[in-house]
């Protein structure tokens, strides 16, 4: 599904972010990416959507060279990546139901279409009684899954999510976990950076941790470190 | 993929509200540089028609007896050709003149009905080299006496006057409008900007969730457009209101013949119509154009 060769990221200033990274992710695997602040997990995962070009290297998504895209390709690239971060990213003036349906709008999805898949995703992440909520009015977790809800009502192939439960606690941590682990039962691959030691450790998934940009280690069912 | 047209009218509105302001302004300033380069047209259109005859250099005009024979008619085209002092002559038939006081009197039939092409004097229009005023009075009192020819006008330093003063006034004005266009573009462009920084968060999301480049763009672009479209329509609204009113205001033709035709009549106003049309929808169109390439790139 996902398949990085000899990639590395310098940014300006010999800045790097990743260096000679060689990853291999199935289809349906869950990978936690950990790691310290700066060891270039974030770029791991603005490379997979394109949001950066690797400096060397080729990335192939889904069997597709994504380095070779045009720029006007990279949309369709990105209908199959689904992307949650810490902050939210939530639109203020559009309450929860309007935020989710704004993924599929802006993807000129037919208005029928939205109108069924909308409420069915809300049901699965549990908030179909808050759908006329804004987010100012819903509590961190409740935000965070609206995010999920919003990257995954298109059922993208791939969900990177970006310490997702990085401003929570560990109890609405846990849920959101839950979240993400049914999400992957679906046959979506979960890339989550984090720094939750906790989630790591319960979880036992593959691992792969960063340090200032190189790939120390690469473990199935792993632990934080 | 087709961007539906629901979805664009509703992100256009929605720009153009929030900023009510500003986009007021570009408006204003589209619809008064508009409505200047139309006036500029309006003049320099009317001057010209008011003063046809007088274009090209011609300094005066040899109107012959409408019941001359052909020698004669032959005779003074052939005396003034042989004249040293003569640039060129061109000869203006009975037809030639009809069609000419027909395009003047344009939107007057009445005036054209009581004209016949036997009624309207053939006519010769003589271009000097010299065109100091004093020659040219003693040139043409030569032709005045010439067999079949029944008078001799020249072209008064009024109407030289006019066709200088107006010549300056419609560069003025269209070099004013010029740089108000400039404004009007820049204002264009700096108000689709602010929209887009407006809805950032929405941009952003939209990138992230794969919308196209086109999606995210159209919206605004439709937005520049749509301001220098309402700024056209309010200078061509100006400009109709205007020339009915000019001409109520300048004494009519029959009074002062040099200002029967220095207001536009009504059927030469569609071009200008036209071109201010187009010109405020291309102010529009680069303003946003410019902004959405150069603020909204992947």
């Amino acid at each position: 599904m996902i398949r990085l060769e000899n990639v590395s990221k310098a940014y300006k200033g010999d800045t790097v972010a990743l260096r000679e990274a060689n990853v291999n992710i199935d289809k349906g695997e869950f990978v936690f990416l950990v790691g310290a602040s700066g060891s270039g997990k974030s770029t791991f995962l603005r490379l997979l959507n394109r949001e950066e070009v690797p400096t060397t290297g080729q990335i192939f998504v889904a069997g597709k060279d994504i380095g070779q895209l045009t720029s006007w390709k990279v949309p369709y690239l990105r209908r199959n990546i689904g992307s949650v971060f810490q902050d939210v990213k939530l639109l203020t003036n559009k309450n929860v139901n309007e935020n989710v349906a704004f993924a599929l709008e802006a993807i000129g999805r037919p208005k029928h279409v939205i109108a069924s898949q909308v409420p069915a995703i809300l049901e699965l992440v549990g908030l179909s009684s808050k759908a006329g909520n804004f987010p100012h009015e819903l509590s961190g977790g409740e935000q965070q899954r609206v995010s999920i809800a919003r990257a995954f009502v298109n059922r993208p192939l791939i969900l990177l999510a970006d310490e997702p439960t990085g401003n929570l606690d560990p109890a609405t941590s846990v849920g959101i976990m839950r979240l993400l682990e049914r999400i992957n039962k679906t046959g979506t691959t979960v890339l989550m950076a984090t720094h939750d030691r906790g989630i790591v450790d319960t979880m036992r998934r593959r691992v792969i941790e960063l340090d200032r940009g190189s790939i120390i280690r690469d473990q199935a069912r792993g632990v934080y470190e | 993929m087709a961007i539906k047209l629901e979805y664009v009218a509703r992100e256009t509105g929605t720009n153009l509200k929030r900023n009510f302001t500003i986009t007021l302004a570009t408006v204003m300033t589209v619809a008064v540089s508009l409505a200047l380069v139309g006036a500029s047209l309006m003049a320099q259109q009317g001057v010209e028609r008011a003063t046809k005859r007088w274009q090209g250099g011609i300094e005066f005009i040899v109107f012959l007896n409408p019941n001359a024979t052909d020698d004669q008619i032959t005779g003074v085209g052939a005396d003034l050709e042989a004249n040293p002092q003569i640039e060129s002559v061109t000869f203006v038939n009975k037809d030639a003149a009809f069609a000419e006081f027909k395009e003047l009197f344009r939107d007057s039939p009445e005036m054209i009905e009581s004209v016949s092409p036997e009624i309207l004097p053939a006519s010769y229009r003589v271009e000097p080299i010299d065109k100091n005023a004093d020659i040219v009075t003693a040139l043409s009192e030569q032709y005045k006496t010439k067999p079949g020819v029944s008078e001799v006008v020249s072209a008064t330093e009024t109407i030289r006057l006019v066709q200088r003063f107006s010549e300056f006034l419609t560069r003025g004005i269209l070099f004013v409008a010029i740089f108000l266009l400039g404004a009007s573009g820049l204002l264009i462009l700096n108000t689709i900007r602010m929209a887009m920084f407006a809805r950032r968060r929405e941009i952003e999301v939209m990138k992230l969730v794969g919308a196209t480049n086109w999606f995210i763009r159209v919206p605004f672009m439709v937005e520049g457009l749509v301001q220098g479209v309402i700024g056209a329509v309010l200078a061509i609204a100006t400009l109709a209101v205007a020339r009915p009113t000019l001409e109520g205001w300048l004494p009519p033709g029959d009074q002062i013949p040099l200002l029967a035709g220095v207001v536009p009549q009504s059927s030469d106003m569609f071009p200008i119509y036209l071109l201010v049309g187009l010109v405020g929808c291309l102010v529009g169109a680069a303003g946003a154009g410019v902004a959405v390439t150069r603020f909204l790139d992947v």
